[in-house]
């Protein structure tokens, strides 16, 4: 088969994998081609508005698996097709020379087994990596199942590595992928987890130590395919933050691919709000200092539509307000609606030079419409504002009812 | 009207700062030759001084500020220079006018009327210097030179150069500034800069053709058509880059 037919059928067929990140790696250039940006570049855009940074491709959409979500499933027919190591690697070296990409994302099907199918996956990295002399970003999957002597050469190799958790919890696994289990997914992370620590240790005793997925490791859960509630993906997030050191959890909003007695309905959209929401409270989890349990709670198990979780925070816990930008802490100017990581930042800088008033916030580009009710500034509110606890909520939603759009149409006199 | 014209290099810019320090009438615009040239209006204008390059003024500035403010506030000035703002010129003088006086706390004012303009204007062409390093895509030509054509908004060749020396370090080529007409040439062993009018070039190599082609369908491919959305896609990646993009060619 001529390669541009192979990478139209694997393209395809990674394409609901979602994460294309190339950050944190600094690998430099030794006498070879390319390198890592430690803040990672996007190299273009999909019509999805996507980015797409990696060549992200599966090394074979031949699988033995039949989980029920996955497009390449077993059961499914559809167009097969492999690469060789060797085709995979010049057309990442091509790609490269190029400016197309950041490097390889490299993930597969289960095919014939996880042990040949890593393999494959470690053959491709050798090539790159000896042969080629290659420097830039490598992402690849962990096959669970594979021998813990195979993930680790993979390790090696590797910026980044990841398994995909797909399902958030044992009862989903059952019912739509019975072939896989909770422990066959967490052994390999946990191996990753520990791979990380033990390098981390040795940094200190050695003054070269080897590289081991030098960008961390990272998953991915469906969002929308069964009914695991949002409370349980995100405490799961916020576990595997904290105990497994992952650097990012990613969530797709499932896209009805197959039909199946366990599966919403092929014509369904895919849950994009959900699916955005549950990044924005991801967000906070990882650079706002909130805990899962803050966001959502046994009586409020889902997110908010209509409000993002962190004014849905600020609303239920109003006693905590208002903070005061002149005084307040950093960790408590970030709780702030409408005030993020670089907001936060310079107001912390630019008080120690001067009182911060209303007009320098919006300069500083603190989006005030959500702000203003949460914050004083030199211990005054925002002129001319009142502020009803109980209508906050409707002030906060962002969309104009319907009615009130038709009025301003009928005003405007169009 | 006073208005100060300088040449178009870092110490003509530089130059013309350091006359509107020691002029007594402060001049209303500092634009440059470019600039100046392309304005009628303007060339009606009486009271135009054109600055010609002195290394000694230029260097006077560059170290003042340095030793006096700080290598932020310098690379400040660069980046400002290295954008295409037509206003630069004027808004470098009250920015360091106001540096000065703060010293090496200037880039904290980070909303006084001297400082943000500065800053905005940087930040734009960091942003594109960014992008670039991402949207910039090499042609490989049939004499063994990776080549590149770009339409930057700001004149930032030489801000992305390094990058791609570090990165591309075995391969020769050439990244082509066609709005500026200037080019980087590397050899394998450093870049240089230099003029490049708009000129025929050689062919492209045979296996070209093939790999775009490869890249193309990649690029269909890995959308999810379920998922669509043209609009962000263009916030992203603004149209205006289309043009030298081998995955947006038709």
């Amino acid at each position: 088969m001529e390669t541009v037919k192979k990478m139209a059928i694997l393209a395809d067929s990674a394409k609901y994998d979602v994460s294309c990140s190339s950050s944190g790696s600094n690998r430099k250039n030794s006498g070879g081609v390319g390198n890592g940006a430690l803040s990672g570049i996007c190299h273009s855009w999909s019509e999805d508005g996507r980015c797409i940074s990696l060549l992200k491709t599966l090394y074979t959409n031949n699988c033995v698996y039949d989980c029920a979500y996955c497009i390449n499933r077993i059961s499914n027919d559809i167009p097969r097709a492999s690469f060789t190591p060797r085709e995979l690697a010049d057309l990442t070296i091509d790609f490269y020379r190029r400016n197309y990409i950041e490097g390889l994302f490299l993930s597969s099907g289960v095919y014939p087994n996880p042990d040949k199918t890593m393999e494959n996956l470690i053959e491709t990295m050798e090539i790159l990596r000896k042969e080629y002399k290659f420097f830039g970003y490598i992402h690849v999957k962990a096959i669970p199942g594979a021998d813990p002597v195979l993930i680790n050469k993979a390790g090696m190799l590797a910026d980044r590595m990841s398994v995909n958790i797909e399902l958030p919890s044992e009862k989903s696994l059952r019912l739509l992928a019975p072939q896989k289990s909770k422990e066959k997914i967490f052994k390999p992370m946990a191996q990753i987890t520990q791979g990380l620590l033990q390098i981390g240790e040795e940094k200190g005793k050695y003054r070269f130590s080897q590289k081991f997925v030098p960008a961390g490791q990272s998953t991915q859960m469906i969002v929308g395919a069964t009914n695991d509630t949002d409370l349980s993906i995100i405490s799961l997030s916020q576990g595997l933050y904290d105990n497994f050191k992952l650097k990012r959890v990613y969530y797709s909003a499932y896209v009805p691919v197959n039909e199946g007695p366990n599966l919403p309905a092929l014509i369904q959209a895919p849950p994009m709000k959900r699916e955005n929401r549950l990044y924005q409270a991801d967000w906070l989890l990882r650079f706002y200092g909130f805990k899962a349990s803050e966001l959502l709670d046994q009586d409020n198990q889902n997110f908010d539509m209509d409000l993002d979780p962190k004014c849905d925070w600020a609303i239920r816990h109003f006693d905590f307000f208002p903070v005061e930008i002149n005084k307040a802490s950093y960790n408590e100017i970030l709780r702030v609606p409408g005030i993020g990581v670089k907001s936060a930042k310079k107001i912390i800088k630019m008080r120690k030079f001067g009182k911060i008033d209303f007009l320098g916030l919006k300069k500083l580009g603190v989006v005030l419409k959500r702000a203003k009710y949460f914050i004083t500034c030199n211990g005054r509110y925002s002129e001319g504002l009142y502020i009803y606890p109980e209508n906050l909520r409707n002030k906060l939603i962002q969309k104009k009812p319907a009615d009130m759009q038709i009025k301003i149409f009928l005003e405007s006199g169009l | 009207m006073k208005i100060l014209v300088y040449e178009n290099t870092f110490q003509g810019f530089l130059t013309a700062i350091y006359e509107a320090f020691y002029s007594l009438e402060k001049p209303a615009k500092i634009i440059s030759k470019f600039d100046y040239l392309r304005d009628f209006q303007l060339q009606l204008e009486t009271e135009v001084v054109e600055i010609s390059v002195n290394q000694e003024k230029a260097d006077k500035v560059y170290n003042a500020v340095l030793k006096k403010i700080s290598t932020g506030t310098l690379s400040n000035l660069y980046y400002l220079f290295l954008s295409s703002d037509y206003d630069k010129g004027i808004l470098a003088f009250y920015y360091l006018k106001f540096a000065f006086k703060k010293g090496k706390y200037t880039d904290n004012y980070l909303v006084d009327e001297n400082v943000k303009p500065v800053h905005d204007i940087v930040w734009k062409v960091k942003q594109e210097k960014h992008r670039m390093k991402g949207l910039l895509r090499f042609k490989l030509l049939d004499n063994g030179i990776y080549y590149a054509a770009f339409e930057p908004d700001h004149d930032i060749t030489e801000l992305i150069a390094p990058h791609f020396s570090r990165r591309l370090g075995d391969q020769f080529w050439i990244i082509h500034d066609l709005k500026r007409l200037k080019a980087a040439l590397y050899n394998k062993e450093e870049w240089i800069i230099s003029d490049l009018t708009e000129k025929e070039l050689p062919p492209l190599s045979a296996k070209e053709i093939e790999i775009q082609e490869i890249w193309k369908k990649y690029f269909k491919h890995i959308s999810i058509k379920e998922r669509k959305n043209n609009k962000l896609q263009k916030s992203f990646m603004p149209v205006r880059y289309w043009k030298h993009l081998v995955e947006k060619e038709e």
